[in-house]
């Protein structure tokens, strides 16, 4: 593939663009809660689209074509029983929580709730996290620009992390969920004419389903039995696993998607965020999975287009269906607008990642346990400095990434050892007052734990089976979801157990932090369309008929 | 101009306008003129974007 002068100008104009928003944020900074927080400022349209967008990181983009290709139009189960339920439990429940706290931060709402050993175990394990999700999503971009560009691997992760940290530095949180809208708009322009395009070259919904094995185009039909849909799981893996487990996991306790809810202007807005995020969140699939669908249907016409193959072992390269379909069906022109929303989609994310990691890092690590009691202003200076040292490690994440692929594999497997109880954790803490801290940290190892021991004992392609293989899973997707059902039981279980032994902390110091002694505000005075839970109904309402229709 | 609808129709419309311009290309297997309906959908989203901020100040 091969870009244009047209191309470059669209790439040079985006970059253009957002280190300008970095300028125009700049001066908006003062203290280390605007860097940080953006000091509850933010309008409620701009924190919804950002709430998604950083989210969308080009391994999302990319990695959600791929498992259309892969699994089928059930890969819309990510969004339609797992994302936008946990966004509208979020909004509901327990957002008045995050907000009502005043915490700075996830972490932070920890230690108000529990103690300072559970907030530093969450702190440390985020901080780590993040920088290393930023490091491999850019190792990825490096990767992709190099085998479909034949860019220089270090100069395309140079430049994109020079411009992250040119406007994450200059503008702080602020200036990233700015950006993240514009590259949110971007993404949604630059791909769905792909999409569509794509799709109508394959014969339209009929022609892709005429041409698929039947479980391909369906979402429910296959999966009451594990072994008759391409993804191996059946319902109630499916919707408690990745549904129930890992999706509200994430979206209601990740302080990635957290932080840009909690810098809404006001407690109302802060609840509306993820309820108005779900809307668009609804209608990705159609964005972002149907090519992949389209792609594996394109390949088996006689249509001019081969699906991608690996060199050497021969079997179907699903990453690369994204752009190799974009060298197909877009002209130069729209190759640099395609190829700058790839690049924008992974600057929402990586810029996502360094400013929770920036915050974590300043509040819940630095001024908790390194310097406490100093001016503001140091902090802030330490924030900025932190935005730099987050975008090296991540950088340096990236080579290592290159170099050691197992030992990334490794890490990512131990984190999401880690993350898979959370939810549990939140769900007793927020909306149980007897939960302790002692019980919230023993929970929370136990879950790990219990999720290390399912990886040990069984198997999956290949995978897992390290204590002693007792059980097969036809796929490791399967293998995640029962990994952190079980991590979720455990945790759940031993953090009730351990609570009812140990001492809760007294009434008075749990207000505003738990169900039952908090005041949830009234939004009766407000007009229908800002209620949280008519909002919510109607996201319901349209989550059912997609479910139907796509059945 | 603290108003992000401002460049963000600024962009769109920069863009929508360099698409219009190349608009006759055309990719391997489509006869579509997609730079053109491209370009003029995002000139579209940014005269929305520009008239939303102007209504707004």
């Amino acid at each position: 593939m091969s870009l244009g002068t047209i191309d470059y100008a669209v790439l040079a104009l985006y970059f253009g663009f957002v280190l300008g928003i970095g300028f125009m944020m700049r001066c908006k900074v003062e203290t280390s809660a605007d860097f940080l927080t953006s000091h509850h400022s933010v309008p409620v349209w701009i924190t919804s689209l950002a709430f998604i967008a950083a989210n969308l990181g080009a391994q999302e983009v990319v990695g959600m074509c791929a498992s259309g290709a892969k699994y089928g139009w059930m890969t819309s189960h990510f969004y339609w029983v797992g994302a936008v339920p946990a966004m509208l439990f979020i909004g509901v429940f327990m957002m008045p929580f995050y907000y009502g706290s005043k915490a700075r931060s996830v972490p932070e709402y920890l230690r108000m709730r529990f103690d300072e050993k559970t907030r530093a175990l969450n702190a440390a394990s985020f901080a780590v996290m993040t920088l290393f999700s930023s490091g491999v999503s850019m190792y990825a971009l490096g990767n992709l620009f190099h085998l479909v560009l034949g860019w220089d691997f270090t100069a395309s992760v140079l430049l994109s992390a020079a411009i992250v940290l040119g406007y994450t530095f200059l503008g702080g949180l602020t200036s990233a969920i700015y950006n993240e809208v514009l590259q949110f708009f971007l993404i949604v322009l630059g791909f769905s004419p792909l999409a569509i395009l794509a799709v109508l070259k394959a014969g339209g919904w009929e022609g892709m389903r005429m041409r698929m094995a039947p479980a391909m185009t369906h979402t429910w039909k296959y999966l009451g039995d594990a072994s008759q849909n391409p993804m191996g799981i059946q319902v109630f893996g499916m919707v408690a696993g990745l549904g129930f487990v890992l999706s509200f996991g994430y979206w209601c306790t990740d302080f990635l998607v957290v932080q840009r809810a909690m810098a809404a202007d006001s407690m109302s807005a802060a609840r509306r965020t993820p309820l108005v995020a779900a809307f668009p969140k609804m209608i990705m699939p159609f964005i972002v999975i149907a090519p992949g669908l389209a792609a594996m249907a394109l390949g088996q016409m006689n249509s001019g287009y081969a699906f991608p193959m690996k060199e050497g072992t021969g079997g179907p390269d699903y990453d690369m269906a994204l752009t190799t379909l974009m060298a197909k069906f877009y002209p130069s022109g729209m190759l640099g607008v395609g190829l700058t929303a790839l690049m924008a989609s992974f600057m929402s994310g990586m810029a996502g990642n360094v400013t929770a990691f920036n915050t974590v890092f300043t509040y819940d690590l630095y001024q908790s346990y390194i310097r406490k009691g100093a001016p503001d202003s140091h902090y802030l200076r330490v924030a900025r400095l932190t935005t730099v040292g987050g975008v090296a490690l991540s950088i340096a994440t990236a080579y290592l990434a290159r170099q050691f692929n197992n030992i990334m594999d490794l890490l990512q497997l131990v984190f999401s050892f880690v993350n898979a109880p959370l939810f549990a954790t939140f769900l007793l803490g927020m909306f149980w007052k007897r939960t302790t801290g002692h019980g919230a940290f023993t929970g929370l190892l136990a879950g790990t734990m219990a999720a290390a021991a399912t990886h040990g004992l069984t198997v999956a392609e290949g995978k897992g089976g390290w204590i002693s293989p007792t059980h097969t899973f036809p796929s490791t997707m399967a293998q995640n979801f029962w990994m952190a059902i079980f991590a979720w039981s455990f945790c759940f279980g031993v953090t009730i157990v351990v609570s009812l032994m140990t001492a809760p902390k007294p009434e008075a110091e749990l207000k505003g932090l738990v169900y039952g002694l908090t005041e949830v505000p009234s939004d009766e005075h407000e007009p229908w369309y800002r209620r949280p839970l008519v909002l919510a109904g109607i996201v319901v309402v349209c989550l059912i008929a997609l479910n139907a229709i796509f059945w | 101009m603290s108003d992000l609808r401002i460049p963000i129709a600024l962009f769109f419309g920069i863009t929508g306008i360099l698409l219009m311009t190349v608009g006759r290309n055309h990719a391997a297997l489509t006869d579509a003129p997609v730079n053109l309906y491209t370009g003029a959908a995002m000139l579209l989203f940014a005269g929305v974007m520009a008239w939303l901020a102007r209504r707004h100040s």
